[in-house]
């Protein structure tokens, strides 16, 4: 026993060494934005590549002070977000529900195989324009695409997750008697979590993407719009505004679903130390 | 409470659709307070016996019964530790013992409470918060072995608990186990391979055949109690021992 | 100094992209289509190659046709004229040389049934529209306009390129259409007795109303700047190609064939089309009038029209009532009122923001043929 503590103390003491090079490596990916900041000046500054298609840094500063004062940026990014958000709510409950079908009943994998990969191997913007004649010209069609973009990874990752349930632990708690849903709820979404969460992080960028390919198609509100009709409008650092917009829109998602795993899996962490 | 097993057989089938006889026939009646020890070589059916009475694994032939009772899924009172601790890594080792609570629908100040009054009995008192992948082995099937204690079962079902451990923390918690069976007196039934730890432990030591496993020897241990470590280099300990050893030995040769 | 070896291994890479002397895009919109048979023609016919080019097309969006012709990695495309004031507008620094639809392609389809001999009575109607974007919007903007009305007047439903479909289910009173397309196809819809009440459709252009700049052929201030006479070349050929579609849509619509994937045909229609294109040689060999052609074509439409089914015909229609937006004396030449115009629309669509500069900058005539002094 007393050997059994000195372990522990000793991976506490690790755990405080390698504090400070996790916050050396927090601050890399902001030193990547700065380099590819002051490319962009340079290339604009120099004219190396036309201004129609490399707005200086500070053009697109001014138009995305303009966009934000005028509230048109809001407004699209909130209607853009709200599609991501009931897609999201949509794609990852029927890739949850699916995938854990499959997961118990094998047999079903079989009949739904084919339909899934069909629909996965398709790129969606060959069938987004369809989707739009099916779920008509508002928000609905959008959130349609963008729930058929991310019930892929969740599904996958669903069924992988609880597969790879220990049967040792199903045991234990088949020798409590626990009920579906208490295996449910104690053993297979917390034993899943990790494979599920790292799924929710891919879908949450995929969403972004699926949500603007069916503004694109069907250019009606949202970042996707502001995209079109500010290339249409040759504004070119309107187009950087809503490219950049996504982006962080994307990185904030990614970057959320990340922060709840790290506090859901804070016993991955220390067992993994 | 009493337990009987009548004929029962267990097959498993077998990739080309065949049958595989696991274990038995086998007839078995253990009493009330009995401490049993199961021993036979590997692959004769011990763990299968163990699950057909923890419910988790359904007799092909024949019938267990507790108190007349046939058993058919896992029954109140019945509590189960298996090869491994199979502890919830998510889970401290304070929630870990407190599952069968949390599914008996036991309050979370409750089961606290009674989990934390076992924690001293399992040496545990400074680790209720670790998570298991921080744990020894030893601790860990400790920390298994509070998940059986903590349902105060009648029948306990220990499948060879302390088989994946060195030698020194098995016969340590062996001790423990032993010390622990002075305070209780429910019907255990463990499996192991063990000569020494099953005269040590038991009141009765059942040797199985190879598969599939059939009672060979019914050997009562009628050693008194309390029991020390130091019996092993008493003349009736090895008395006992050398017959359940030579009823192994015929049945392997 | 690094950054100088930096830059000039970029302009390197830049300049190897950008276009060489006789290898040439023409950068197009859409997709291959049989509107798009001067440009076929053009090719097939030998007058790119004997204007020193040798050209590929190309289908992209239109504003990206116009950025790459503005930044040089292109030097033709064909763009409408509403996109090169609004890039303009935006410093893109393009030249308009050679005006092909000589008049604005939309307008708008309405039932028989329904008159609209005073464009005002269109005043609480459905106006069906494939959205508030492109030419559809500058045309209906254009039409609402000259009738004294607004968008609020009336009430506008975004159906996306839709207009036989959802004017036929009687979800809409009138369509904003490309007048040389979708009439043909709710016409046939209407004779089959397809679409609902309406038994056949009356349409109302936008150029009937107004004179707006149309779909042309575009080049950078730097190309004329440096080589003038590729520009010159470059619209003398189109205008040939041009008015030889023109005056042989049969030998157009056999060349297009060649183009572009899906266009109807059939062994006796392509006989048939052969026939009548050499016809038509020896029938202009003979110099005959701008009349007369005209009424060589109507002649051969009927003729076809008796002996083959509407489906075998319908592309080829198409390219007839095209022709009748191309067709003009002098082939490529805008003026400026067209695009004082089309500007006018812009702004009443409160789409102008930037600097426009002078309009008479957007345009010129002076590489046209018969301006060759």
């Amino acid at each position: 026993m007393q050997e059994s503590s000195r372990t522990a103390t000793a991976k506490i003491e690790k755990r405080s060494l390698s504090a400070r090079g996790n916050t050396l490596r927090r601050l890399s990916p902001l030193a990547t934005v700065l380099l590819l900041l002051l490319i962009w000046l340079w290339i604009s500054d120099r004219e190396i590549i036309s201004p129609i298609l490399v707005p200086p840094p500070a053009d697109v500063a001014a138009a995305f002070a303009d966009a934000l004062a005028d509230g048109s940026l809001a407004a699209h990014s909130f209607t853009t977000l709200g599609e991501m958000f009931y897609g999201l709510l949509l794609g990852v409950g029927i890739g949850l529900a699916i995938g854990y079908a499959i997961a118990k009943a094998p047999v079903l994998e079989h009949v739904l195989s084919p339909i899934i990969v069909a629909f996965q191997s398709t790129p969606i913007v060959a069938y987004a324009p369809l989707l739009i004649i099916w779920f008509g010209t508002g928000p609905a069609s959008k959130v349609v695409t963008t729930a058929v973009i991310v019930f892929f990874p969740t599904l996958v990752n669903t069924i992988a997750g609880v597969r790879a349930v220990s049967p040792n632990l199903l045991d234990v708690m088949r020798s409590l008697d626990a009920g579906r849903w208490q295996i449910f709820r104690l053993l297979e979404l917390p034993a899943a979590s990790p494979v599920l969460l790292a799924g929710l992080k891919t879908s949450s960028t995929l969403a972004v993407i699926g949500a603007v390919v069916g503004e694109f198609v069907n250019p009606q509100r949202g970042l996707g719009y502001l995209v079109t009709s500010a290339r249409n409008r040759y504004d070119t650092p309107l187009v950087y505004v809503s490219v950049l917009t996504m982006t962080a829109i994307a990185l904030s998602l990614y970057s959320l679903v990340a922060l709840v795993e790290w506090r859901c899996l804070s016993w991955r962490r220390r067992s993994l130390n | 409470m009493k337990l009987s097993l009548e004929n029962l057989a267990v097959a498993f089938s077998d990739p080309q659709g065949g049958l595989l006889p696991a274990l038995g026939p086998v007839s078995l009646a253990v009493g009330e307070d009995e401490f049993v020890c199961l021993i036979g070589p590997s692959g004769c059916g011990k763990t299968t016996l163990i699950r057909v009475l923890a419910g988790l694994q359904a007799p092909t032939s024949g019938i267990a019964l507790c108190d007349g009772v046939p058993i058919a899924r896992p029954m109140r009172g019945f509590a189960i530790m298996f090869q491994e601790a199979n502890l919830m890594p998510w889970r401290t080792v304070l929630d870990n013992i407190a599952l069968p609570l949390e599914v008996a629908g036991v309050p979370a100040a409750n089961r606290y409470k009674t989990v934390r009054a076992l924690l001293p009995l399992l040496q545990l008192e400074n680790f209720d918060q670790a998570y298991p992948a921080e744990l020894s082995g030893g601790m860990a099937q400790r920390v298994a072995l509070g998940r059986v204690m903590v349902q105060e079962p009648q029948v306990w079902l220990l499948d060879e608990p302390f088989g994946a451990l060195d030698a020194l923390t098995r016969e340590k918690l062996s001790l423990e186990l032993l010390q622990l069976r002075s305070r209780t007196t429910q019907i255990i039934i463990m499996v192991t391979h063990n000569i020494s730890e099953a005269v040590l432990l038991a009141d009765r030591v059942i040797v199985l055949s190879p598969r599939p496993g059939r009672l060979v020897a019914d050997v009562r241990v009628d050693l008194p109690r309390p029991r020390f470590p130091e019996m092993i280099y008493e003349r009736d300990f090895l008395r006992l021992a050398k017959r359940i050893r030579a009823s192994i030995d015929e049945i392997s040769g | 100094m690094r950054n100088r070896i930096l830059g000039s291994l970029l302009l390197v890479c830049l300049s190897v992209l950008s276009v060489s002397a006789s290898d040439q895009s023409i950068l197009l919109t859409f997709i291959p289509n049989v509107q798009f048979s001067p440009f076929y023609v053009g090719i097939d016919g030998g007058y790119f190659e004997e204007a020193g080019f040798n050209v590929t097309l190309e289908h992209l969006q239109e504003p990206d046709v116009l950025d790459l012709v503005a930044v040089g990695q292109a030097n033709f495309g064909i763009v409408s004229g509403e996109q090169v004031i609004l890039a303009r507008a935006q410093g893109r620094d393009v030249v308009y040389v050679f005006e092909w639809f000589q008049r604005y392609p939309v307008g708008l389809a309405y039932s028989s049934a329904l008159d609209l001999s005073d464009l005002s009575d269109l005043s609480g109607l459905k106006v069906g529209i494939p959205g508030r974007f492109g030419a559809s919007y500058s045309g209906l903007t254009t039409l609402l306009h000259s009738a004294g009305l607004t968008e609020d007047d009336i009430e506008v439903v975004e159906i996306g390129f839709n207009a036989p479909e959802v004017f036929c289910l009687g979800e809409i009173d009138a369509a904003i259409v490309y007048v040389n397309n979708e009439p043909l196809q709710i016409r046939e819809r209407a004779q089959a007795g397809d679409c609902g009440a309406v038994a056949d459709v009356d349409v109302v252009s936008v150029a009937s109303q107004v004179d707006l700049v149309s779909n042309g052929m575009i080049v950078s201030r730097d190309l004329l700047a440096d080589e003038p006479g590729a520009a010159r070349r470059m619209a003398g050929a189109l205008g040939a190609a041009l008015r030889e579609a023109i005056d042989n849509p049969a030998g157009a619509y056999l060349t297009s064939l060649n183009h572009v994937d899906d266009l109807p045909q059939s062994a006796d229609f392509v006989a048939e089309l052969q026939a009548a294109s050499e016809r038509q040689r020896a029938f202009l060999a003979a110099n005959p009038d701008r009349a007369a052609i005209a009424r060589s074509r109507q002649d051969l439409a009927e003729a076809l029209a008796a002996q083959f089914e509407a489906a075998l015909l319908t592309q080829f229609n198409v390219l007839l009532n095209t022709i009748e937006l191309w067709e003009a004396d002098r082939l490529g030449y805008s003026d400026l009122a067209s695009w004082e115009a089309m500007r006018e629309t812009l702004d009443l669509m409160g789409y102008l923001d930037g600097d426009l500069g002078d309009l008479a900058d957007a345009f010129t005539n002076e590489f046209l043929a018969g301006n060759d002094g």
